[in-house]
């Protein structure tokens, strides 16, 4: 069938890339480049608790890492460090806002109503940003416990720098530095990379 | 024993198996196995550099989207693990395509 020599460059390729696939799915290296990237100090006390979004399906079912992030934020309230929680997420295509589903599922576990804060239109990290530092500037507040990814927290945590915001970095693990199946470590991969790319973009167009 | 070992322990062995089999049920040759595995990196690495270009294509589409449109698409849908294997089928239909048209 094949007559024409194949393409060196795509061999080439495709031998860095199997290379690299090897070293990142069968290695723990990725576990070791994430710890690296990823260590924060613990978390202090704050004025307020800010869980930014991460998406949920249409029939409200919050995403793995929705929950993960909202137990995170809900375990810093628990543990007194700040009297505020801010829960961030947006409808997506139809979904119920995410904010509310996170604030319906707080109060049944015992949040009062009092404690929670809804903001669901934020879109972007950046625009979360914009909208939190103005919800938290309404309390009377300007320190905040930050929880996302902890592949997600430097970024984000710069955007809130940026909207006037005092960060304690709270970061949940979204996917353990420590996963022993390759699927488990090229979910870590493709996190890492996914953001090291995100920041390259922001700090390209001067927004980080 | 970890996963990983175990699951190249697997390969490795159903491998070695269709080794069997070609080369004593079918009658392949063994000096094919190299041009093979040969197409094989070339397949990968045309599976990376349309993945790329899908990548790019995607995030220009979206900044652009969001430009003309008033709807809000998230840059992540980018990142969708299907994308990676329309851009393995891209790929390999182009291999083909240029193979047959000697």
């Amino acid at each position: 069938m094949e007559h024409r020599p194949p393409l060196r460059g795509a061999a080439a390729l495709g031998m860095l890339t199997l290379a690299a696939f090897v070293l990142l799915a069968y290695t723990p290296l990725i576990g070791a480049i994430s710890r690296r990237l990823d260590a924060v100090p613990d978390p202090g006390a704050a004025d307020a608790i800010v869980v930014l979004g991460a998406g949920s399906a249409r029939d409200g079912v919050l995403s793995d890492p929705s929950l993960r992030r909202f137990l995170g934020g809900l375990l810093l309230y628990h543990r007194g460090l700040a009297p505020r929680l801010i829960l961030m997420g947006p409808a997506y295509e139809g979904s119920p806002v995410e904010a509310e589903t996170r604030a319906g599922l707080a109060r049944e576990l015992g949040i009062p109503a009092s404690a929670i804060v809804v903001e669901g239109r934020g879109l972007t990290t950046r625009q979360e940003a914009a909208l939190a530092a103005s919800r938290v500037r309404e309390l009377g507040g300007r320190r905040v416990l930050l929880v996302t990814g902890a592949q997600h927290i430097h970024r984000a945590r710069r955007f809130f720098e940026r909207a006037g915001l005092e960060v304690v970095p709270a970061p949940v693990t979204e996917v353990s530095p420590l996963a022993q199946s390759p699927d488990g470590r090229l979910e870590l991969a493709r996190l890492v990379i996914q953001e090291g790319l995100a920041r390259l973009y922001y700090r390209v167009i001067g927004q980080l | 024993m970890s996963d990983g070992l175990y699951l190249i322990g697997l390969v490795a062995l159903t491998s070695g198996l269709v080794w069997v089999i070609g080369r004593r049920g079918l009658g392949l040759r063994a000096s094919a196995v190299r041009p093979a595995l040969v197409r094989l990196l070339e397949w990968v690495g045309l599976s990376v550099a349309f993945y790329a270009v899908n990548l790019l294509v995607g995030f220009l589409a979206v900044l652009a989207l969001r430009r003309l449109t008033s709807s809000f698409i998230s840059m992540y849908l980018n990142t969708d693990t299907t994308l990676a294997i329309l851009s393995a089928c891209q790929a390999l239909v182009f291999q083909w395509w240029r193979a047959d048209s000697e």
